[in-house]
């Protein structure tokens, strides 16, 4: 089923257009604020979802409009407003401790739903999971303050250490027919709410969508190995995992990532970087710090300094972060399940396992040296860094660096301390010494057209 | 004669050094930094000329360091501290692998190889926890000057455990031992012991290696060093005639000295200094990282659609479910 269709949408039939994956990102999102602040008038439903264990393909054939929490609160602080929301919240009771995420949220309700993007509709469900501990007392506040109905799917985990399902075996078998009832429970819920009858042809065609659009962003990633990278993992990066997630199974999705994958191609053909000199490739571990990210991308970029990968763009990308999760569209539901459930399973226990799994992308990517964020108000998020940070260290004497800020807290950053320990860091890599690098003729040369 | 000037705008402290080409300490200078950084860092470089008796013209070279390194406008390069520390440990003691550099605002851990690289680096948490504001705040508590908490502690005979090593709640804790009638000399060696353990805990968290060394202005106060000792259960190096302190100053002018030689071994001029460049240029550091060269190339996606990321369907379908 799924390669050949992957085959037919390869990129280099069609002709490049001028394309800037930077502002044609920034046009949808645009539009999908437009969108949700016209749902109502329009008289759509609208699902909050996150952008983990979401089941948004099932929705996607009953054509919600959907609200994304997580993207919601970044983007309060991408544009820089996010204190105002944390602070009401806090106010009205909320420790300092909780999640930012959360707390943007919970201000945006106080300010009955006022965004700096424009309204956000009231939802008709919400579709929480065990991904995030948080996610389901996230969707308590929502029932609680908004009257909002909560589906919440429970999806199976790690089991222990030495565990782990692969496709076709018993306990996977079960885990997806597990999930898969979660599935039909949730596909009647959505009936009652739209009116609208269920249909598998739809799923099939959204979740085509989807494989597509997995394919051109694994090989977006992949394309990031080349050396000088065509894009900032952690800038650039982020943009595109915004269209992945809110984009997810649609035409427009399919299409930026066509278009994206294309133009970086192209990029790579010419042996153009991110930067001018790409002195240092980087991985960065953890999630970003939406508030100040171009300031820490800019300290970085000073010293020549790529992220050429995170592990963010995995985690956040929905779930499907390895190529060989691909829906089987010829069995829309069953397919879903399974690939929910492994996805799932992966989710939960990337946390536990994160040493090993790095320790491959620093192979895989050849950075020179891995950089950490821990964040103050998701312990979750970074626990474990540590003895990660002292295994990569000693076992594969990758140098590394740990910064500590927030998701989008700005009174957790602090530029000067921040500045002066990326600033050792790359003193640290220079005295590894080395030589000069290849003229950007030999880069281009090595890394070969695509033709 | 050539002269370069190392200095450090610390937080707390502005310290500034002059050494000759045969890095012999021609003279030193330390004042508090204040609010304004490029100022104290001007009156920190007066008075290095005063008391070493050179004009400002003789200086041929100025290297920064310190959180105020960016302010120095007469500055000719910069590093930050955690490297001027470690090149001026191995000049002092070769044997040197951990530092601790206890300092106003922070406190850090360095290890470093014979060679005098930083090999790792762990600085304290956004908390004052373990800095030298937190002795400070403790003298002031007390009413005693940072000068006399060395002496004071000392004397004591029976140091009182301060449990909260937070700057801002050990007040409550000091003043809860005083209305106990515990005397202040056993309440400053109490906040010395946790001070050190909190300092020592971040040693071990950056890999202690044997070859201690301690700098910064907390190796003005004897005590500290007996408390940090007794935990360490070894010696610890400390510069001497007070040259601990201007051990990140030290190292910064070791750095420029360096510098200057390869420049005028290679017959290149000394490069302006920040305020005599144009605004956006900046002086590049022609080392590369080694990674950068050996990277294989790797050729991602073919047209052909092979990627090194594997692309495969589930392999065996399941049972139909009912």
């Amino acid at each position: 089923m799924t390669t050949e269709i992957l085959d037919a949408v390869l990129p280099g039939a069609i002709a490049a257009a001028p394309f800037d994956p930077r502002v044609e990102g920034q046009r949808l999102m645009k539009d999908w604020y437009t969108g949700l602040t016209m749902a109502r008038e329009r008289g759509q439903h609208v699902a909050n979802v996150f952008v983990m264990g979401n089941a948004i393909e099932i929705l996607r054939t009953f054509d919600f409009q959907f609200v994304f929490p997580e993207i919601n609160s970044l983007q309060t602080g991408v544009r820089k407003a996010s204190e105002e929301y944390i602070r009401l919240s806090e106010d009205y009771g909320m420790s300092p401790d909780v999640c930012s995420y959360v707390k943007a949220d919970v201000g945006l309700i106080l300010k009955e739903q006022q965004h700096p993007a424009g309204l956000i509709p009231k939802a008709d469900i919400a579709i929480a999971s065990n991904m995030c501990s948080t996610f389901i007392k996230w969707a308590e506040i929502w029932e609680r303050l908004l009257k909002t109905p909560t589906f919440v799917l429970d999806l199976p985990g790690q089991r222990g250490a030495n565990w782990q399902a692969r496709p076709g075996d018993a306990q996977h078998a079960a885990d997806s027919r597990w999930v898969e009832a979660q599935f039909r429970d949730l596909i009647q819920k959505c009936e009652k709410i739209t009116g609208k009858r269920f249909n598998m042809d739809r799923l099939a065609e959204v979740e085509e969508r989807v494989n597509k659009m997995i394919f051109h962003w694994n090989n977006v990633m992949a394309l990031n190995r080349v050396c000088p990278a065509p894009f900032n993992a952690m800038l650039d990066g982020l943009t595109y995992i915004g269209i992945m997630n809110v984009y997810r199974g649609t035409s427009e999705g399919v299409e930026y990532m066509r278009k994206l994958e294309e133009q970086l191609r192209a990029k790579v053909a010419r042996g153009e970087g991110r930067v001018v000199e790409e002195r240092f490739r980087l991985l960065f571990s953890g999630t970003p710090c939406y508030v100040s990210m171009r300031r820490l991308v800019e300290l970085f970029e000073t010293w020549g300094g790529v992220f050429a990968y995170s592990d963010y763009l995995t985690f956040a990308s929905g779930g499907m972060d390895a190529g060989e999760l691909v829906y089987d569209t010829s069995r829309p539901l069953e397919s879903l399940a399974e690939i929910t459930a492994l996805a799932a399973q992966r989710g939960l226990s990337n946390q536990f396992f994160a040493h090993e799994r790095l320790a491959q992308q620093i192979r895989d990517y050849d950075v020179d040296g891995i950089v950490f964020h821990g964040v103050k108000s998701c312990r979750f998020v970074s626990s474990g860094m540590a003895d990660t940070r002292d295994y990569l260290n000693k076992r594969l004497k990758v140098p590394s660096l740990y910064i500590e800020s927030d998701l989008i807290d700005p009174r957790y950053w602090s530029d000067a301390q921040i500045k002066n320990r990326v600033d050792a860091f790359f003193e640290t890599l220079h005295q590894r010494g080395g030589a000069a690098p290849l003229a950007a003729k030999t880069v281009a040369a090595a890394a070969g057209s695509p033709a | 004669m050539l002269y370069v000037a190392g200095l450090d705008i610390g937080s707390t402290y502005t310290k500034a050094i002059v050494l000759n080409a045969q890095r012999e300490v021609v003279g030193t200078a330390v004042r508090r930094t204040g609010f304004k950084l490029a100022q104290a860092a001007e009156a920190a470089f007066e008075e290095l000329l005063k008391n070493s008796g050179l004009e400002r013209s003789l200086i041929t070279y100025v290297a920064a360091t310190g959180y105020g390194r960016y302010t120095v406008p007469f500055r000719n390069t910069q590093v930050t501290e955690l490297t001027a520390h470690a090149r001026a440990a191995v000049h002092l003691f070769p044997d040197t692998r951990t530092i601790l550099d206890v300092g106003g605002q922070d406190i850090k851990a360095i290890k470093i190889d014979a060679e005098g690289r930083v090999k790792a680096f762990r600085l304290n948490d956004k908390c004052a926890a373990g800095t030298g504001a937190f002795l400070e705040k403790t003298a002031r508590y007390l009413g005693l000057t940072t000068d006399d908490l060395g002496p004071y502690a000392l004397r004591a005979t029976k140091p009182v455990q301060i449990s909260s090593v937070c700057a801002v709640f050990a007040e409550s804790e000091v003043i809860n031992h005083l209305s106990n009638g515990i005397p202040a000399e056993d309440i400053v060696m109490g906040a010395m012991v946790a001070l050190g353990g909190r300092a020592i805990q971040l040693m071990r968290r950056v890999g202690i290696e044997p070859g201690y060394m301690l700098t910064g202005g907390m190796t003005r106060n004897a005590a500290m060093i007996n408390a940090l000792e007794l935990s360490l259960k070894a010696k610890l190096n400390v510069a001497p005639n007070g040259l601990g302190q201007l051990n990140g100053a030290y190292g910064a002018a070791l750095l420029g000295l360096r510098r200057v030689e390869k420049l005028l071994a290679e017959g290149k001029p000394i490069p302006p200094t920040a305020a005599q460049q144009e605004p956006g240029e900046t002086a590049t550091v022609r080392r590369w990282s080694t990674k950068t060269l050996t990277t294989k190339r790797v050729e991602p996606c073919r047209a052909s659609g092979e990627c090194p990321v594997a692309m495969k369907p589930v392999q065996k379908p399941l049972e139909a479910v009912a």
